[in-house]
């Protein structure tokens, strides 16, 4: 079911266009994520749900009613700042309680309602604390707790977690999902953290200067991204200068350095017509062959450029001929793997299967 | 760092001496206010509640001081809140213009006023033309410190009393308000105190009751009456000090509760 349907939405701060044409359809029960670099729109977009700015054209419908001239007190959504907005002159149950007020419940029923949401987020018996007693993690669970208690239909993160250290983050990463599938209630979450993106969303809405580069689930997204600029935020990725000779359901392409490849046309998820084009190849889809080491696949001479050690990974950057930019790849430190010098005449196999051929 | 050390206790010593000689002559058994003291006596103080026409004098200079607080520190609310919402045209020139007063020489705040209410429109002198006039004056005053405090506000907190379901004024008055009060309660107390001691501007604009400033100034010229002026100093500074020890108090208990860092205040 199509819970929040956004079409042809502008907003313009000034002569600022900050949102062009989202058009956006977010189903009951998703976890979206609004992913983009700093200052594309994703706060605006969001603050536009919530109601907290109103829109210059296009409209919002929630739940199948129209959002325009309804303020951010009166609709279905819920927000977690990114600041979290904790009310520091209230204890912790009075910050989770505070939207239960004009609820038709007993005093009983919201010390229960509260208590339980406290429960929910793992903040059992902290309810009589001083919100400012409270930690970076913590006060983020506060502000979902507060915003969950009202069980609203969609929940709002403005980048929830950015505020967070890393170890943190990453097991507020892993609750946050659980809470959703638990909840059911649809999250719609600001990142400018790709790896998080991924990590989190059932969908992706990759946004770039106002506008959507490309919406999709994330294993398409990463795959199969559909332009040079989606390719280059979402993960690592090389760049090869190409040529299509001939386009149909096997597209003929000849690959600077790799040479003439057919391509299905699904590796195509831009329309791509004969002429210059630009191919991607992840770091992760090529591999060094090592002594003597035979393939299937194909290869080609290289010499090690660079080297970057991670503990679990090698990154290696590694000179091919024809190419003039140094290709990335990554091998996992398998047992018995040696890690390569810089310099190290060497073999790289790849495959035709995963390369993306981008618009430029 | 020797001659700055003794520069801040000159200075002290300037600005505090005259205010202990005040109780010292205060209940100093003498006409005359001169070394030696001559013994103790509250003589000065029963007099005080004698004089009726001293005693209606305090009065209409504290409605006036507590008029012109409400007022100037509402006005202060409403001019702070409007700073700290989005631009607007003018915004800058006006608040620019609404500031001036600070620096405008009182004695042409006062003629000029005195020419407008009276020849302009033709109004009577009362308590009302001073309180309109001191709550000019003190509106700089309230504006700035109700600025600094709406302005440690993080915008997200009344955006959340909104998203969580409260209007707009329930959002001003369960979040804004408590968290903006030390300033509130600060601004009030330095308009009730510049109204209460302001002279030249009450001196042109009092009609036929004067206030305290004024009503003192008259009774210079009788000599014999200045221990009574005494007692009245004294009184008032012991209501200064109380009156600014509670809003440190009040400051210090909103500066808590707002978990914020305590960055000096008064004591
Ligand atoms: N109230 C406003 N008035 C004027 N310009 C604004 C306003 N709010 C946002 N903008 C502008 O709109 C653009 C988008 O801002 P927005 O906050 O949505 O970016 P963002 O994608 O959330 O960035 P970030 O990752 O840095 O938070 C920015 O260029 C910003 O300067
Ligand atoms: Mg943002």
């Amino acid at each position: 079911m199509t819970l929040i349907q956004l079409s042809g939405v502008n907003k313009h701060f000034g002569d600022y266009h900050a949102l062009r044409d989202i058009d956006l359809e977010i189903q009951q029960g998703e976890f979206f994520s609004l992913l983009g670099p700093s200052g594309c729109g994703k706060t605006t977009l969001l603050r536009t749900i919530a109601g907290f700015e109103d829109v210059g054209s296009g409209s919002i419908r929630i739940d199948g009613r129209d959002m325009k001239g309804v303020g951010p007190n009166l609709r279905p959504t819920n927000m977690v700042f990114q600041s979290y907005a904790i009310f520091p002159h209230l204890s912790v149950a009075e910050n989770v309680g505070f939207g239960l007020r004009r609820a038709d419940m007993t005093r009983d029923e919201k010390t229960r309602a509260v208590g339980e949401a406290l429960e929910m987020v793992g903040l059992g018996g902290y309810g009589g604390r001083a919100a400012n007693a409270l930690s970076g993690g913590q006060r983020q669970r506060v502000a979902l707790a507060r915003a969950l208690i009202l069980k609203p239909k969609v929940l709002l993160l403005d980048e929830p977690l950015s505020a967070l250290d890393k170890k943190i983050r990453e097991q507020m990463q892993v609750e946050l999902i659980k809470l959703q599938r638990e909840v059911g209630i649809t999250f719609i979450l600001v990142t400018h953290d790709q790896e998080e993106a991924l990590v989190m969303s059932d969908r992706i809405a990759v946004m770039f200067d106002g506008g959507i580069g490309q919406m999709d689930d994330p294993e398409t997204l990463y795959r199969r991204p559909r332009s040079k600029r989606v390719a280059q935020f979402i993960g690592m990725m090389n760049f090869l200068d190409g040529e299509v000779a001939a386009t149909g359901t096997e597209i003929e392409v000849t690959v600077q350095g790799l040479g003439r490849c057919s391509v299905a046309a699904e590796q195509a998820p831009g329309a791509v017509a004969p002429g210059p084009v630009s191919i991607g190849i992840r770091p992760e889809t090529l591999s060094l062959l090592f002594e003597g080491e035979t393939t299937t696949r194909k290869e080609v001479a290289a010499v090690v450029d660079e080297v970057v050690y991670y503990g679990d990974m090698t990154y290696y950057d590694v000179r091919v001929d024809g190419i003039e930019k140094p290709l990335t790849l990554s091998m996992k430190n398998l047992i018995g793997r040696p890690v390569l010098d810089v310099g190290t005449q060497t073999r790289v196999a790849w495959d035709e299967r995963s390369l993306v051929l981008l618009g430029h | 760092m020797r001659g700055l050390r003794i520069y801040a206790i000159a200075y002290l010593v300037f600005l505090y001496a005259p205010i202990f000689l005040l109780p010292l002559f205060a209940f100093n058994d003498a006409d005359i206010i001169a070394f030696p003291l001559s013994g103790f006596t509250t003589h000065w103080f029963e007099e005080l509640t004698r004089n009726a026409a001293l005693q209606a004098a305090v009065r209409n200079s504290l409605i006036i001081a507590a008029s012109t607080a409400v007022l100037s520190t509402i006005l202060g609310i409403c001019a702070a809140r409007a700073a700290t919402m989005a631009d607007w045209p003018l915004k800058r020139p006006m608040m620019g213009l609404i500031m001036l007063p600070l620096v405008l020489p009182e004695i042409i705040v006062a003629v000029s006023l005195l020419v407008v209410i009276v020849q302009v429109f033709g109004l009577g002198l009362s308590n009302a033309t001073i309180i309109a006039a001191h709550t000019l004056i003190c509106m700089p005053f309230s504006i700035a410190v109700l600025n600094g405090a709406f302005q440690n506000l993080d915008p997200a907190l009344e955006e959340a009393a909104l998203d969580l379901g409260e209007s707009r004024w329930s959002a001003f008055r369960l979040v804004i308000l408590p968290l903006v009060m030390p300033g509130i309660i600060s601004s009030l107390l330095i308009s009730f105190t510049i109204s209460l001691d302001e002279f030249i501007i009450a001196f042109f604009l009092s009609g036929a009751n004067p206030t305290m400033p004024v009503y003192i100034w008259g009774l210079l010229r009788f000599p014999g009456q200045l221990p009574v002026v005494m007692a009245m100093g004294t009184i008032l500074v012991a209501l200064s000090i109380i009156l600014l020890t509670i809003a440190e108090l009040m400051r210090r208990r909103g500066l808590k509760r707002a978990g914020l860092k305590d960055t000096g205040g008064f004591l």
